[in-house]
């Protein structure tokens, strides 16, 4: 709610906001909803100067339409697919992850997330030359697998180096530090002073469950008011300056035969665009094994339940991931 | 989509990064649109003028029929009428977005191609709207498939976003000049209006006439553009909750209820309730061993005729 003062737009002075308020006129809303001819009566207001000023208002607090033709025009100068470092996961996303998007990787602990979060930095980094925003809420990002993953794909030493720069990383342990990270980066961006070299393409969030879990349950619309908040932020940064935003997410199940669902519950279902199923390929309890398997949950080009085997490596990473 | 379009781009500089803001469509608006005001301004308003003669005849009579825009989405025939509300329910990922994609398809192809060639305004609150497969959609519809003939069906669609719910109503007041301008323009869709439910919910601390303030007062303003202008609105709502454990509070009529099995409950402001029309619940089959996969259920309220079919989605969008 903004409420009129001075100065909020030309011509609203002083001494017509004295007078509005005296009619309990407070805020913008209620100032473009009243009946201007009958304020202009009551308080012996110019009626030219009111439509004036209503026009104004409109025009700084309402979103404008865009042409979709136009849309589409910016649309194809400014999204771009960025390649998961992984041919068969690619594959699976049509091509790579989006920007403009926010793609979740879901998926019980040790089902690989964090490593497909890792080969994303690594392939972006060094594959595109592109800054990467690696916000760590669990602790779980390894500078060594990191660095790893970069010498089996770099031969180079100053390759890798240039490519471990690029990456930046954020420890955020709660929602309000990850939520000023966010509104930070979105400072950065609108003033263009990413950096002197490249600009960013792509923010993982690794992950946005531990954030948010502690805010759920108990007094419930407050939490789930701070998690649609985070989630509105996501969805703004990546379509207003093309990123590609990656988040990881745990999986529930409504009961031990149900398929798995992401958690966080029905309010955060709707937040990504697309969201991919990670598993291990079978279960085994003396070895683990490095296949997963991928299967699309949700996405707004592909059929859903396609799915992929990846490799998420051991210590080497195999040849079929290299880019 | 043709993917080649867009591979190119990786490496852009920051300036075109930048360039996806909202701003800058703001200034490459032409001035005559955005300056234009309001024609219902009454007498004295120098620029009354702005309407010609025939833009009240449009919005009388001319809006063009939308009998043909998906008759199998309404449980009674000739739907929908100018005037009407369709609401659009569902869990996440049952088509509820795709079936909008086939709307604005079928609205903004030119009438050689078999659509309605009439103009929709697309109002986006979840930042959910995909532009590059509704391409794909009208390329993989259109006859002629040229960069032209899709830039020609997109000039027909306008697309706003809104990122509360303030935002939201001011929009809604800006947007009435908007219709009266622009005569073709039949069709308004909201995806979703339950976008700002909790954050609404959360600011208005304990009292549900505050949490419901603004969500009240844009239903009652979406009535009046809708009746107004005579155009037709769709709005998706999310299955925010689940559908409580009373089953005395249950939507359907009894003789229905065993034919729907739909998790609705109704949880926005009664504004939005009692001006809805249809409500059509959106569901998805887990075990589909057919090819359609999705089901809608239709209601027509005032007459409480129901009506149940599938449909599926592929490369070309929804069908029925």
């Amino acid at each position: 709610m903004v409420v009129l003062r001075a100065g909020l737009c030309p011509g609203l002075t002083e001494e017509m906001i004295q007078l509005l308020r005296a009619n309990s006129i407070q805020t913008v809303v209620d100032f473009v909803a009243s009946d201007l001819e009958y304020i202009a009566q009551k308080c012996s207001l110019s009626y030219k100067a009111l439509v004036a000023v209503r026009r104004v208002l409109l025009a700084q607090f309402s979103a404008f339409p865009t042409n979709g033709a136009d849309l589409y025009e910016e649309l194809k100068s400014s999204t771009a697919i960025l390649p998961t470092g992984s041919p068969s996961l690619d594959q699976l996303l049509d091509s790579g992850l989006y920007t403009g998007e926010v793609t979740e990787l879901m998926g019980a602990p040790g089902s690989g997330k964090t490593q497909v979060c890792l080969g994303i930095a690594a392939s972006v980094s060094l594959g595109l030359k592109q800054h990467v925003l690696f916000l760590d809420s669990t602790g779980g990002f390894t500078a060594s697998r990191l660095y790893q993953m970069l010498r089996a794909q770099a031969e180079e030493e100053e390759e890798q180096l240039e490519a471990l720069q690029r990456i930046q990383v954020v420890r955020v342990f709660d929602i309000y530090e990850m939520l000023s990270a966010l509104q930070e980066l979105r400072e950065r961006l609108s003033q263009q002073v990413v950096s002197s070299m490249d600009p960013l393409k792509i923010v993982v969030i690794d992950s946005v469950s531990a954030v948010i879990y502690p805010l759920l349950g108990g007094k419930q619309s407050e939490g789930l008011a701070i998690m649609m908040q985070l989630a509105r932020e996501l969805k703004t940064l990546a379509r207003e300056f093309s990123l590609a935003v990656v988040v990881t997410n745990q999986v529930t199940r409504d009961s031990s035969s149900a398929p798995p669902k992401p958690a966080l519950g029905r309010s955060w279902s709707f937040v990504p665009s697309t969201r991919v199923l990670l598993e291990s390929k079978e279960v085994t309890l003396q070895k683990a094994t490095t296949q997963r398997i991928a299967s699309l949950a949700k996405s707004p080009r592909q059929p859903v339940g396609i799915q992929a085997e990846l490799d998420i490596g051991s210590a080497d990473v195999t040849p079929t991931e290299r880019l | 989509m043709r993917k080649e379009l867009l591979r190119p781009t990786r490496a852009r500089s920051g300036a075109q990064q930048a360039r996806g803001s909202a701003h800058v469509y703001w200034l490459s608006w032409p001035c005559s649109v955005r300056c234009a005001p309001s024609p219902r301004r009454a007498m004295g308003d120098p620029f009354r003028r702005a309407e010609s003669g025939t833009q009240p005849l449009a919005r009388l009579e001319g809006r063009s029929a939308l009998k043909n825009l998906e008759p199998y989405l309404f449980a009674e025939e000739g739907s929908p009428v100018h005037g009407d509300v369709i609401e659009f329910h569902g869990p996440e990922g049952t088509g509820k977005t795709e079936m909008l994609y086939h709307l604005v398809a079928r609205c903004i192809i030119p009438k050689s191609g078999g659509g309605l060639e009439v103009e929709v305004m697309f109002i986006d609150t979840d930042y959910h709207f995909d532009m590059l497969r509704l391409v794909t959609i009208l390329e993989n519809r259109l006859a002629e498939r040229t960069e032209e003939m899709i830039k020609q069906c997109l000039g027909r669609l306008f697309l706003v976003n809104c990122s509360s719910s303030t935002e939201l109503l001011l929009t809604l007041y800006s947007l009435e000049n908007m219709f009266c301008t622009h005569p073709s323009l039949c069709l308004l869709i909201l995806d979703s209006i339950s976008a700002f439910y909790w954050i609404d919910r959360s600011n208005g601390g304990e009292s549900l006439t505050l949490q419901e303030m603004n969500l009240k007062k844009c239903a009652n303003f979406l009535e009046k553009l809708v009746s107004k202008h005579h155009l037709a609105l769709f709005a998706t709502t999310q299955t925010l909750m689940q559908k409580s454990a009373n089953s005395a509070e249950s939507f359907f009529p009894l003789k229905l209820t065993h034919e729907t099995d739909t998790d609705y409950r109704p949880y926005l402001c009664k504004s939005w309730q009692q001006m809805v029309t249809h409500r059509v619940f959106f569901s998805k089959h887990c075990n589909s061993d057919n090819s359609k996969g999705f089901t809608v259920t239709s209601c027509h309220l005032k007459r409480n005729h129901v009506v149940k079919r599938s449909f599926s989605i592929a490369e070309c969008g929804v069908q029925f």
